[in-house]
């Protein structure tokens, strides 16, 4: 018995020890063979068996951070087609040399042919594939292809979907028409009932000839910009149109997902004035005991500086601050119905009033969820603003007041 | 000096001396004979040294002083051995009878000027008396000798302990010689409850072994049982107190060090004062302190003279390169083999880039940093102080750039590696910094094979395993697990000394907490039980076969 002592903790070891020799090392992949995709332009192709046509953006790190840099460009763009989205995934390995690595796609361009065909059945593989991320960007790319948009060289990024994210978040926080749309967003967007997401617009400005090769940059103002554009409003997975100007903003300030625009009034007198409005609130509730007749409450408060009044006003005078808060109240109760309307017009929920009503009368949500684009078509809103303005900044009155 | 006499057990007699055949003479009663017995005992050696001479006025004797030069403290021979016999100045008084007083008895009593001094009738102790550095008198006509304490001889002075510095407390460290060290603990410990036992232990080597505790401050039980393992050990040599604690320990089959060692008489001393047993190993400075839980190998003597937020700060460094040093390379290597979505995107273009023209995987680069680094540490360790310098310059310097400039390792490998080489001199105690390295290596297969999920299965095994452990009966992560609110007062933290209650005993610590107790004792009867029957059922047997083999 004791001399098998020993020879039996071996055979335990052995027993508990080679099995895990027996798995290899599982999925183990080298970092210097994996490709990692920053972008993923997805365009319609041809007929049915090239429905999808990927374009991956992948990154060349040595061009970005190697010291044996080749002078090549820091992306390389790589096309698959297929029926499905993992068929044309699948499909652009025959061009890659390494393996397209999806976990650090930042940026998703669909194109408007696409978008206005239809975008729920490629979104399933976003979400079911182990790789991809939910907080990807979805973008819609505005009357050209979605691999133009990723085959466009940029001069604050290397890489082109990056600079595209950085656009996006500093409009969002300066210009305040966009906000950061994720893959997720997108989808619970498409499940909203009688309603659908909005995506972000991008677009090319200027000339496309040469925008991909370093020539774009080589002038001071680059020939090709990748510019963050207008909002597509979907009905359910469908592009149905754009929403420019107020009816963007208000979209933006229904969704509360911005804080800070620029808001510019013209005064009955005095010309323009502008705000700058750094931070917004908006509650939306409804009166929803009559499913039928639904009245929903937007309720927003404001808080704005003055940061141009080129005119003689007296901005020291309590009153005249508080005309002008008045004027701003008006601009946003404006900018909101705007964008309601715009909804209305495109007859798709894409605020959410549905989801709102789902929540707070659940059962009166039964029994009008199958017919509930007429209402919205024809429901009640009521828009309650407030705005404060907190201060002038470094100046009380303008010069212009005593010339 | 009297307390050296004051022995456990005497072994020598159960297990003879080097070179005493069995059924040993004895004292004969004849001088020359039982000199030459001593001679031929020693193999003829030429450093034993017997000086003759004729002692007594009254009733003059052959006497014979004998001990080996070099062991023997010189002055104290000549002086108050050989000096005092000759001077002789109170003569021999008869007895009642008439008869002069016993050769022994008088010597003892009235003339050798030495602390302590004894009579022995054994012969294996006269041996290894002469063995230890003691002077035997003997005397013709007489079957006893008297031993006379002259231990001495060269010894290292004390100075700063070189393996556990601190920039503030005491500098003395302790040095090979029993005797001194145990001076040392008592000088900061003047108290009377403060117990000393000798034992020696190895057949060869008859190695002084001393156990301090505090009476009513350590456990009975504890103190008990450290008796008993000591006691059971059936060795030919004690080179060094690893030697015991490889015999003592509660479990072999451990990378963890569940007896916590040191050089410094403050560690020990603070030790004993929290109820802890001391053994002191004569020939090392390295004295054992039992039990020893997790916790305690990452506190260093400095936690208690700096501040109390400073000590704190200082410990959670510590820990956090503890795990820096588990974990840092098999993390790095499970992050950017399976788990390239956690690792940010710039800085995973830099990975990327640096790996481009690398040509070994992630792991066998680590593997050969590693196995470089482990040379370096060992060439440096075993290396004269002089030429130390030059390693550490080949090494760190030439190698490590030279590595990357060749595009072998990649940049950020080399301070992956680099980091949890420094992270392993961050830990206090040497022991748990190597248990520490060879830990790494597992870990390091397991992320690489399985990513962070082997190297979660791994951390899982790693705290059942250490929860297996005990130290004397002590759970090794107390008072963690199990855990214990009021325990915690000099883990992680050291509350300001006010609030710790130092002076607490491990015995009422256990007293305070009910779970502690349920842990460690699993019988009414209490703690010792329990241990007694771990011991027996593992270390005991293989005692057997030892001496079976033999």
């Amino acid at each position: 018995m004791k001399k098998n002592k020993p020879v039996r903790c071996l055979l335990l070891i052995l027993l508990l020890g080679l099995p895990i020799l027996l798995t290899g090392c599982w999925d183990s992949v080298e970092l210097n063979r994996r490709a990692i995709v920053s972008g993923v332009a997805i365009d319609r192709g041809e007929g049915e068996t090239e429905k999808y046509v990927l374009s991956f953006q992948v990154i060349v790190a040595d061009e970005i951070s190697g010291q044996n840099a080749r002078g090549i460009s820091p992306v390389a763009l790589y096309t698959g087609k297929g029926r499905t989205m993992f068929e044309a995934l699948a499909n652009a390995s025959r061009q890659t040399a390494r393996f397209l690595s999806l976990a650090h796609v930042r940026v998703l361009v669909v194109s408007e042919k696409l978008a206005r065909e239809g975008i729920k059945d490629m979104m399933d593989v976003l979400e079911r594939e182990s790789d991809t991320r939910l907080t990807s960007l979805v973008f819609v790319a505005k009357d050209q292809p979605a691999r133009d948009i990723l085959s466009t060289m940029t001069v604050f990024s290397k890489i082109p979907a990056n600079d595209l994210v950085e656009k996006l978040d500093t409009t969002s926080k300066q210009f305040g028409y966009n906000y950061r749309l994720e893959v997720d967003d997108v989808i619970r967007g498409i499940q909203l009932r009688g309603g659908g997401p909005v995506i972000n617009g991008v677009t090319i400005d200027g000339n496309r000839e040469g925008a991909d090769t370093n020539d774009n940059m080589k002038t001071i103002a680059p020939r090709a910009v990748i510019r963050v554009t207008e909002l597509a409003a979907f009905k359910d997975d469908r592009l149905k149109g754009w929403l420019t100007g107020d009816a963007a903003l208000g979209t933006a300030l229904l969704h509360n997902k911005i804080k800070g625009y620029p808001a510019v009034i013209r005064h009955p007198h005095e010309g323009y004035i502008t705000f700058d409005v750094y931070q917004s609130q908006v509650e939306l509730s409804v009166e929803g005991s009559d499913p039928e007749h639904p009245v929903f409450i937007v309720k927003i408060i404001q808080q704005a500086a003055v940061k141009e009044s080129p005119n003689s006003l007296n901005l020291t005078s309590p009153k005249t601050l508080e005309n002008l808060s008045q004027t701003l109240i008006e601009d946003t109760v404006q900018k909101m119905r705007t964008a309601v309307e715009a909804a209305k017009k495109y007859n798709s929920d894409y605020i959410g009033f549905g989801q709102l009503m789902e929540r707070s009368n659940p059962r009166g949500w039964k029994k009008v969820k199958d017919h509930w684009e007429e209402i919205f078509a024809h429901c009640e809103y009521r828009i309650d603003a407030d705005a404060v303005i907190r201060h002038t900044d470094m100046r009380n009155n303008s010069f212009q007041v005593n010339p | 000096m009297n307390s050296r006499r004051q022995t456990l057990r005497s072994k020598s007699k159960e297990q003879g001396l080097p070179g005493s055949e069995t059924g040993t003479p004895g004292l004969t009663g004849s001088l020359d004979e039982d000199i030459r017995n001593i001679r031929i005992a020693l193999g003829g050696s030429p450093d034993l040294k017997v000086r003759k001479i004729q002692a007594g006025k009254e009733y003059p004797l052959q006497a014979a002083a004998v001990h080996i030069s070099g062991l023997a403290d010189a002055t104290a021979v000549n002086e108050f051995v050989i000096g005092s016999l000759l001077s002789d100045p109170s003569g021999q008084q008869p007895d009642d009878t008439g008869s002069p007083e016993p050769f022994p008895a008088w010597l003892i009593q009235r003339v050798l000027e030495l602390g302590s001094a004894e009579v022995t009738v054994e012969w294996n102790d006269l041996l290894l008396a002469v063995l230890s550095g003691d002077t035997a008198v003997l005397a013709d006509g007489y079957l006893s000798a008297v031993i006379c304490d002259t231990r001495g001889g060269e010894a290292r002075s004390v100075e700063e302990s070189s393996s556990q510095m601190v920039v503030r407390g005491p500098k003395d460290g302790f040095v090979e010689s029993v005797a001194t060290n145990i001076s040392l603990i008592r000088r900061r410990i003047k108290s009377p409850k403060l117990r000393l036992e000798y034992t020696k232990i190895g057949t060869e080597t008859q190695t002084h072994v001393a156990m301090l505790y505090m009476k009513e401050i350590a456990g009975e039980d504890l103190v008990d049982e450290a008796r008993r393992r000591l006691n059971k050990i059936s060795i030919d040599e004690v080179l060094e107190s690893g030697f015991i604690e490889e015999l003592i320990q509660d479990k072999t089959f451990t990378p963890f060090p569940t007896i916590y060692n040191s050089e410094r008489p403050d560690v020990a001393a603070g030790n004993l004062l929290e109820g802890r047993v001391v053994i002191i190993v004569d020939g090392t400075p390295f004295v054992l302190i039992l039990p020893a839980v997790f916790t305690q190998f990452f506190q260093s003597a400095e936690d208690y003279s700096q501040r109390f937020d400073i000590a704190i700060l200082m410990r959670i460094v510590r820990y956090v390169s503890f795990i820096v040093l588990l974990l840092g390379p098999s993390v790095y290597i499970a992050l950017t083999t399976y788990h390239y979505e956690m690792i940010p995107t710039t800085l995973l273009i830099n990975l990327l880039s640096q790996r481009e023209t690398v040509p070994f995987p992630a792991f066998v680069e680590a593997l050969l940093m590693e196995g470089a680094f482990e040379i370096l540490r060992e060439a440096g360790v075993r290396m004269p102080r002089v030429i130390g310098q030059t390693v550490s310059v080949v090494g760190a310097l030439i190698l490590g750039s030279a590595v990357v400039e060749a595009g072998i390792i990649t940049p950020i490998m080399v301070i992956v590696i680099a980091l949890t080489g420094i992270a392993s001199f961050a830990i206090p105690a040497y022991n748990m910094a190597i248990a520490g390295r060879i830990i790494r290596f597992a870990f390091l297969l397991l992320g690489a094979m399985f990513g962070f999920y082997g190297i979660t299965l791994g951390l899982i095994l790693l705290v059942a395993h250490m929860n297996s452990l005990r130290s004397f009966g002590i759970p090794y992560l107390s008072p963690f697990v199990p855990l214990s609110v009021k325990g915690q007062k000099d883990t992680i933290l050291r509350l300001p000394l006010w609030l710790m209650g130092r002076g607490k005993t491990a015995a009422q610590l256990r007293e305070e907490q009910p779970e502690y107790k349920r842990v460690t004792t699993g019988h009414e009867a209490g703690l010792a039980p329990l241990i007694r029957d771990n011991a027996a059922a593992g270390r005991s047997e293989e005692k057997v076969e030892f001496h079976e083999e033999e």
